[in-house]
């Protein structure tokens, strides 16, 4: 379905000169600064899989998501995309692809949410009776019917949201590359956005690339992940690995009532604050309500936290000690 | 065929859009209708002055002038209606010209047929009215014969694609000079200067005239405005005529060339 050879992203930055002179040099002279955005990187994505593609900021992703949908030339290297080089032949891949970038919308501001559909709906040529279908269940399942009439200027960010997804989706492209779509989304409309992409998989198979700072994006969505940072692909391959190796790692963020020394087996202080500690430890050594109960056992504990690894973390871990 | 009737609705439906958006921003609309006429008197003004004590300057009367005048700000509030070059330094710069170029159309197409419905807009409501009010008052010279109508609204049109192309030419330069600024003063210099909008070329002085006949820019107003006052005729006005196909033709392919290379400059900032 989606085949990337050995593509690289290279950005020439203007470099800016001081002063006067500076200003004056730089109309004969121009410098640039090299950014290697995306370094070497590889993969291939067969139909109907679901791929996170996280890493960092800073890392890549958007790029890379550019270099698929046809909006960057690579600098090098090779793209595929259901057989179409995408910033060769964009308007061909444009009818095979949907895309969402959660930064920003592609919908027209001011113009009713419905209406954007309909506007969609000339443009990739939607027969009327698919253009329905797909528009009732989206409708359905998203609650567009809350705010259809409203110019899209006027949502609230997980309306439109809500509104980008489905959008995406109304000429049923084969491939549908998401650039944060959770970004800024409360739990509930999360879980929402969520379950929506996992069903237009299902039951579409439609293939989806997703990138994401969210962890949990991750875990409930994606049997693969591909991790990037600095430009170069760090893992590529099933999720459950990555929580085998790391996932079992915890940390523990307790407050306590008054300041108590304390000292557990298998329980590393990683920061101290105060009354507040955090702890890091290792479901394989011990469990959580285990490490809790003897805590409380000698301490008063006025509240805690429980947090899985973040990928800031996974990465640092992949670099310490390879995978 | 019928992709070909699918996409000519699709660029319709654009058209379509920017009418309706037009009525949306009246008031805009009513300023620019507000300067195009005190830019009309204003030159009615001077050239009234400048032919107090005569009766024509280089054998042309003040009666042509005056009309040429009038169509002149005419065709200029036309085409003050769609303005791409704004419109693409704002997409590139703000970084929103990715999601033009993530649809199946084509932008530079689209552009223009979504510039057509605010000018059809416009033209209705505002500079129409207007100026059928403005025309029966003053009298200006008209086309006597329909011939010499349907050869003023072929030049109007093909001024008008001159123009467009060479304005989104200039428009997509922000590709490569996201702060463009000077490029873009030339293409305003060019056209206030060769255009004829204010200054009908034949009082350019001999080398000039000359120079100024075969640039692109005497055919987006000077043209149309000289065959609707009656004075460009015969041979003249089909070596006129030709000239604007030419760069018609020239300026497409220009347009075309640059919106090629432009594709592969895109840089698509932020996210
Ligand atoms: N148009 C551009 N011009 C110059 N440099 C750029 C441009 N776009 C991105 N970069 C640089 O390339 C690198 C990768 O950027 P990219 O947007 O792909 O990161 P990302 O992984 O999407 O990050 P985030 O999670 O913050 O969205 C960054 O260092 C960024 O500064
Ligand atoms: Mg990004």
């Amino acid at each position: 379905m989606i085949t990337v050879k050995n593509i690289s992203k290279i950005f020439y930055i203007n470099k800016r000169q001081e002063g006067m002179l500076g200003a004056i040099r730089s109309m004969f002279f121009r410098e640039y600064i090299e950014k290697i955005a995306v370094n070497d990187i590889s993969f291939s994505i067969s139909p109907g899989e679901i791929v996170g593609y996280i890493g960092p900021n800073g890392a890549g992703k958007s790029t890379t998501i550019k270099m698929l949908t046809g909006i960057l030339v690579p600098t090098s290297g090779e793209i595929r995309v259901n057989g179409v080089i995408p910033y060769r032949e964009r308007q061909k891949n444009a009818r095979q692809i949907g895309v969402v970038f959660g930064q920003r919308t592609q919908l027209w501001g001011d113009l009713p949410t419905v209406d954007s559909f309909e506007l969609l709906k000339q443009i990739y040529q939607i027969p009327e009776k698919k253009y329905r279908k797909n528009l009732e269940t989206f409708t359905e399942i998203l609650g567009l019917d809350e705010f259809l009439n409203t110019p899209v200027r006027q949502l609230s960010l997980g309306q439109r949201m809500r509104a980008d997804i489905a959008a995406s989706l109304l000429h049923d492209p084969a491939v549908l590359f998401l650039d944060e779509p959770t970004i800024g989304l409360d739990v509930v409309a999360k879980d929402r956005m969520r379950k929506f992409i996992r069903e237009v998989n299902k039951e579409r198979g439609v293939t989806v690339i997703l990138t994401t700072h969210d962890m949990s994006d991750i875990e409930k969505l994606c049997k693969r992940m591909i991790l990037i940072d600095k430009g170069k692909i760090m893992y590529d391959g099933e999720l459950a690995k990555i929580k085998e190796v790391f996932g079992r790692d915890r940390i523990l963020t307790i407050d306590f009532e008054g300041d108590v020394p304390f000292l557990e087996k298998g329980v590393q202080l990683i920061r101290s604050e105060g009354n507040r500690k955090w702890l890091k430890f290792n479901l394989e050594e011990i469990s959580t309500a285990q490490l809790l109960a003897e805590i409380a056992k000698k301490n008063e504990i006025k509240d805690f936290i429980i947090q899985e690894p973040e990928i800031d973390y996974i990465i640092r871990k992949i670099y310490e000690r390879g995978l | 065929m019928a992709g070909l009737c699918g996409k000519l609705r699709m660029y319709l439906e654009f058209s379509r859009i920017s009418f309706q958006r037009a009525a949306a921003y009246r008031f805009e609309a009513w300023m620019r209708l507000f300067s195009n006429v005190v830019f009309l008197f204003m030159w009615g003004f001077i050239w009234y002055g400048l032919y107090m004590d005569r009766d024509s300057v280089s054998g042309v009367t003040f009666q042509s002038v005056f009309s040429y005048v009038l169509i002149s700000q005419m065709l200029q509030g036309i085409h003050s209606a769609g303005t791409p070059l704004w419109e693409i330094q704002e997409k590139v710069r703000s970084g929103d010209i990715v999601t033009e170029i993530i649809r199946p159309y084509d932008y530079p197409t689209r552009l223009l047929f979504a510039d057509l419905g605010s000018i059809a807009f416009y033209f209705l409501t505002a500079i129409f009215p207007l100026y059928s009010v403005i025309f029966l008052i003053f009298r200006p010279l008209i086309p006597t014969s329909p011939e010499q109508w349907f050869l003023f609204f072929l030049s109007v049109v093909l001024g008008y694609l001159i123009r467009y192309f060479i304005e989104l030419t200039f428009g997509l330069f922000t590709f490569w000079l996201i702060e463009t600024g000077g490029v873009e003063d030339i293409f305003y210099f060019a056209i206030s200067l060769f255009s004829g909008a204010t200054i009908p070329l034949w009082f350019f002085p001999g080398w000039l005239n000359t120079l100024a006949r075969y640039l692109p820019f005497q055919g987006i107003y000077f043209v149309p405005n000289a065959i609707f006052v009656g004075e460009l005729g015969g041979t003249e006005l089909f070596s006129a005529l030709t000239v604007q196909l030419f760069w018609v033709a020239v300026s497409f392919l220009i347009l075309r060339f640059v919106w090629y290379k432009a594709g592969k400059k895109i840089v698509g900032q932020g996210g």
